[in-house]
């Protein structure tokens, strides 16, 4: 849930590199944050609050050294506050470490440490860290040995880095919580996200579960259960450039455009309109199952129940499943069963546990990511990328519409039928059709007439289901307002005693069948009860007629229709919570990835 | 002397390319596939100029989601004009990241970065202002310079006289203090314009330095000025992104093109494009990302723009699309000379066969007579013979 950052090399001064690290890491928590400098002496700052309050700290001072390891934390254990920041610390200061995940058995370690006669200074698992490191130091270990032997007491999650007094030395290990390093001709990175050091370096070694790291100024050494691992260097491809704002006030509303270029690049190459087959090169291997389960959190949740919904029309039995609920859930596996994670990161803790816990059950496992390398993608037995590009606004945005289309991809290849034309002409049209609604959205001027509305909610059937729920939670997670989603044929059946004229409805309506009208009798539900209703629309129907604002969606295949109308209510939540002057980019109390369950 | 930093002019729509500039500003509009701000940014960076602003204003969203913050690994910072006062009004947007010499180019006009290098290298420390100054016959059009010696004596705006023979090519270098000289020029009609400024330093006898150069210049005035555009680019080495697989002959990596398809160089074919069997591309043509052209299409001295779909058997000379249209089986949009006719203005004897707007649907077997703008977004139904301009949105069945 939080952000590592580390250098060693000789630069100078790493606080330069921290902060810099720091600072593109802030999206993934930032209710406090610090720094630790080895230079003979540790040199700690540390705040609560947002990075802003720490550079301030920072500035005053001058770090200089070799080493330097950073944090920003996102609370899971204790309030925010100066004291619960990372980096923690020994007693004596000798030992600062940061630490993202967390430690299930701190209770017992704090007690015997406490009983030992140690003072801890802050309510959070990570402290116990530092303590253990400096009892096994003065026990005599060498610092390397004295972190290994700290770690493998540790229980839980974890992404560890730590640097000693006197030591010119960032010792680092990791266990079901991200951490990579960077290999720059200026010095070693480390962090819990590659954009932290991509300003330095594009070389990256992705560590695995288990290991741990020594950097040098010199040399990394990678090693896991006491014998050194050979580790192959990687490439990325995104620039450090590609996470700023390009002139725009918010990382979402920048994303929200992004979309026809990342769709684009989600479809290019698949998709061959000549031959009229679609084709993903990774899943060449992949048999069709006799059925499918998916696991996803969030955002990609949704993605998952439209995915599911277009398996079932083809006939192949799937559902799709919250990651935290699945185990307990405990659905039976049947033999052939391919089950599917969805996870904009690869690194969300929910959908990693339930794909780990798939794959003990011995099901084949699929991870649907934006991101290379990541824990999603080296655990599955396949992986499809959605090449959406780094995604910094905390609300899903692109990665969600590259999601519904990877789901699509994922389909077509699961089902034996060839691919149907229209739908591959309007896969092709879809980035047109996306820079259309993008052109000539009018969801600015439609939420100027809610701001003063108690509810809002969020109706649609069929794949127009996850639309609405979707829709629901990118407004709720960025304006703070309330708002729900629901089945639209369930209004009736409670959800109505809810609404009133203070309470707009959104309501997803495409084409003109069965499911339309059925919405349309919905929508006359909730107008006799004096709400406002605003319909997201192609226009087939006469939806548009019983409603006080329209939000236009070009006419295209069914399967398509949801990832438009989600783009407009993409539109509705950031223009409300732009008018209600909220945090657009890094709302309360959220965090990006998340990798605590 | 030394310049580290441009400010690139693309906030203004255009207005006299409507209607291709109803969604974008005409610096993204296509110059052989790739916008015509891509062309001025790499000409700049050619002349090792690498701290690169760019002002925006008119559907600024189009000029960054293309960009995002890079290009070419060289950060952009964008300075957002609201309102569109001028071109002296556009660069005062960019005032407060500049504190030393800099270089200020149109962002919709192609030009060399040979030339943007001898601005470059005429400016000196105790100039004030620097311009490029190229000899055409369009300079009754455009701004009419006259020099006398390495300095300007006259900067007038569409002098429309043949005695001015020199133009200004919009390729400047300024000290800083030109900013106060902007702020300091009076507004005509509401208006900001930096020729007045240059005007107004040359009426107090500041000296004006001109760069007579023979670089490449050219300036899309209308929509048809686009296919010349491409024309003039698709034989210049290193204007197009694609690989060359002919002579004049380039393709991206991502296209297919069916091997019963014919090319006609020059041509440039766009990322993720089709072209089907029997279909006949080029010559002089360039066809965006993302399009497809059917089988036996015939598309010849055109620009077709991205995500277009032209259907089985229909034919383009002489045409230019924009973004997202659908021009289906059998339409027929033949080329030839035409008047064409913009508002109120007749442009006689233009070489067009017809402009087709964004997201503007052909029905089948539609016949446009030559010099037709459509769009964008209308819809013309099947078999219809569109005689006259149609406008955005409208729907005509005849």
């Amino acid at each position: 849930m939080c952000g590592i950052i580390g250098y060693v090399g000789s630069r100078g001064d790493p606080s330069e590199v921290l902060m810099a690290g720091l600072s593109t890491l802030e999206y993934r928590g930032y209710d406090s944050a610090g720094i630790a400098v080895g230079n003979g002496s540790l040199q700690i700052e540390k705040r609560e609050g947002e990075l802003e309050a720490l550079e301030k700290a920072v500035s005053t001072k001058s770090f200089s050294g070799s080493v330097g390891i950073g944090h920003t934390r996102w609370s899971t254990h204790g309030p925010p506050s100066d004291r619960n920041s990372h980096p923690h610390t020994d007693e004596s200061n000798s030992v600062a470490v940061v630490h993202n995940g967390i430690i299930e058995n701190y209770q017992e370690l704090r007690d015997e440490l406490q009983t030992e006669g140690v003072i801890f200074s802050s309510d959070t698992d990570s402290e116990v860290v530092p303590h253990l490191v400096a009892k096994n130091l003065k026990a005599g270990d060498d610092p390397e040995r004295a972190f290994q032997r700290a770690v493998d007491r540790l229980e839980g999650s974890y992404a560890l880095a730590c640097v000693i007094e006197g030591e010119d030395a960032i010792f680092a290990a990791r266990e079901d919580s991200p951490l990579v390093l960077g290999i720059g001709e200026e010095g070693y990175y480390l962090a819990s996200d590659v954009p932290a050091f991509l300003e330095y370096t594009r070389d990256v070694v992705y560590l695995d579960d288990g290991e741990f790291v020594t950097l040098t100024e010199d040399d990394y050494i990678v090693s896991k259960d006491g014998h050194r691992v050979e580790k192959d260097v990687k490439t990325v491809e995104w620039s450090a450039e590609q996470t700023g704002k390009s002139g725009y006030d918010h990382f979402m509303l920048k994303e929200i455009h992004e979309q026809p270029t990342s769709l684009r690049q989600c479809l290019s190459g698949r998709v061959d309109e000549l031959a009229g087959h679609i084709t993903v090169e990774e899943l060449t291997d992949l048999e069709t199952p006799r059925s499918v389960q998916f696991v996803a959190c969030g955002t990609s949740y949704h993605a998952a129940m439209y995915a599911a919904a277009l398996l079932r029309d083809g006939g192949i039995p799937a559902t799709a499943y919250l990651a935290s609920e699945y185990a307990t859930a405990n659905p039976p596996i049947p033999d052939d069963t391919l089950v599917v994670g969805i996870t904009q990161s690869g690194e969300t803790a929910d959908t990693m546990s339930a794909l780990r816990d798939a794959n003990s059950r011995g099901a084949e496992t699929l991870a649907l990511t934006n991101v290379v390398g990541s824990s999603a993608a080296r655990e599955c037995d396949h992986v499809l990328y959605i090449r959406a590009g780094p995604e910094i606004g905390v609300a899903a945005t692109k990665t969600f519409s590259s999601q519904l289309i990877g789901a699509t991809l994922l389909v077509e290849n699961l089902l034996e039928e060839t691919a149907d034309r229209e739908l591959i002409g309007a896969l092709r049209d879809l980035p047109s059709n996306v820079q259309a609604i993008l052109d000539n959205s009018n969801a600015e001027a439609v939420v100027d007439d809610f701001l003063e509305s108690n509810a809002f909610f969020f109706i649609g059937r069929g794949t127009h289901f996850p639309v609405a729920l979707e829709g629901a939670l990118k407004f709720k997670e960025i304006t703070y307002e309330h708002a729900e989603g629901f089945a639209a044929g369930e209004l009736k059946h409670g959800p109505l005693a809810l609404v009133t004229e203070h309470t707009p409805v959104f309501a997803v309506v495409t084409g003109n069948g069965e499911n339309a009208h059925k919405t349309i009798s919905n929508i006359k539900e909730v107008e006799a009860r004096d709400a406002p209703v605003v319909v997201v629309t192609d226009g087939q129907s006469d939806a548009a007629r019983y409603a006080d604002a329209v939000l236009e969606i070009p006419e295209t295949h069914e399967q398509m229709a949801p990832l438009l109308a989600n783009v407009q209510l993409q539109l509705v939540a950031y223009h409300m919570a732009n008018r209600l002057g909220r945090s657009i980019d890094k709302p309360r109390n959220l965090a990006k990835s998340v990798t605590v369950e | 002397m030394n310049v580290t930093s441009a400010v690139v002019l693309a906030a203004g729509e255009g207005q006299r390319l409507r209607p291709l500039t109803k969604h974008r500003p005409k610096p993204m509009l296509p110059a052989a596939g790739r916008p015509i701000l891509e062309h001025v940014l790499d000409a700049i960076i050619d002349a090792g100029i690498t701290d690169l602003h760019l002002v925006v204003g008119y559907k600024h969203e189009r000029v960054q989601d293309y960009f995002g913050a890079t290009y070419r690994g060289h950060s952009l910072t964008y300075h957002h004009q609201h309102k569109q006062l001028g071109s002296g009004h556009a660069l005062l947007q960019a005032e407060s990241a500049i504190d030393a010499d800099f270089l200020v180019v149109n962002g919709d006009q192609l030009i060399s970065h040979h030339t943007v290098s001898e601005v470059v290298d005429a400016h000196s420390v105790a100039d004030v202002a620097t311009l490029a100054v190229v000899e055409s016959d369009d300079a009754p059009q455009y701004g009419g310079v006259r020099m006398q010696d390495d300095h300007i004596i006259e900067l007038v705006e569409k002098p429309h006289s043949s005695e001015y023979r020199l133009l200004n090519a919009g390729i400047y270098a300024f000290a800083p203090s030109f900013f106060a000289e902007v702020e300091d020029t009076a507004r005509f009609d509401g208006e900001l314009s930096l020729t007045d400024t240059l005007s107004n330093l040359i009426e107090q006898n500041e000296l004006v330095r001109g760069v007579r150069t023979e670089g490449i210049w050219r300036d899309a005035t209308y929509p048809w000025d686009l296919i010349s555009l491409a024309k003039t680019l698709l034989v210049r080495p290193g204007s197009i992104a694609a690989p060359v697989v002919d002579e004049n002959v380039y393709v991206n990596e991502d296209a297919i093109v069916h091997d019963d398809a014919t090319l006609h160089g020059p041509v440039v074919v766009g990322a993720d494009s089709v072209i089907g069997p029997q279909a006949v591309v080029g010559p002089d043509t360039a066809i965006g990302q993302n399009v497809s052209i059917d089988a036996g299409a015939v598309v010849s001295t055109s620009v077709v723009d991205d995500d277009t779909r032209i259907g089985p058997n229909a034919t383009l000379v002489e045409c230019v699309t924009g973004q997202g249209v659908s021009i289906d089986a059998g339409t027929t949009i033949p080329g030839g000379t035409a008047d064409v006719r913009i508002n109120t203005t007749v442009h006689e004897d233009v070489s067009l066969g017809g402009v087709v707007a964004d997201r503007t649907h052909l029905g089948g077997g539609t016949t446009l007579t030559s010099g037709v703008l459509i769009g964008p977004n209308a819809t013309i139904h099947p078999g219809s013979r569109v005689k006259t301009n149609i406008g955005e949105d409208a729907e005509v069945s005849n």
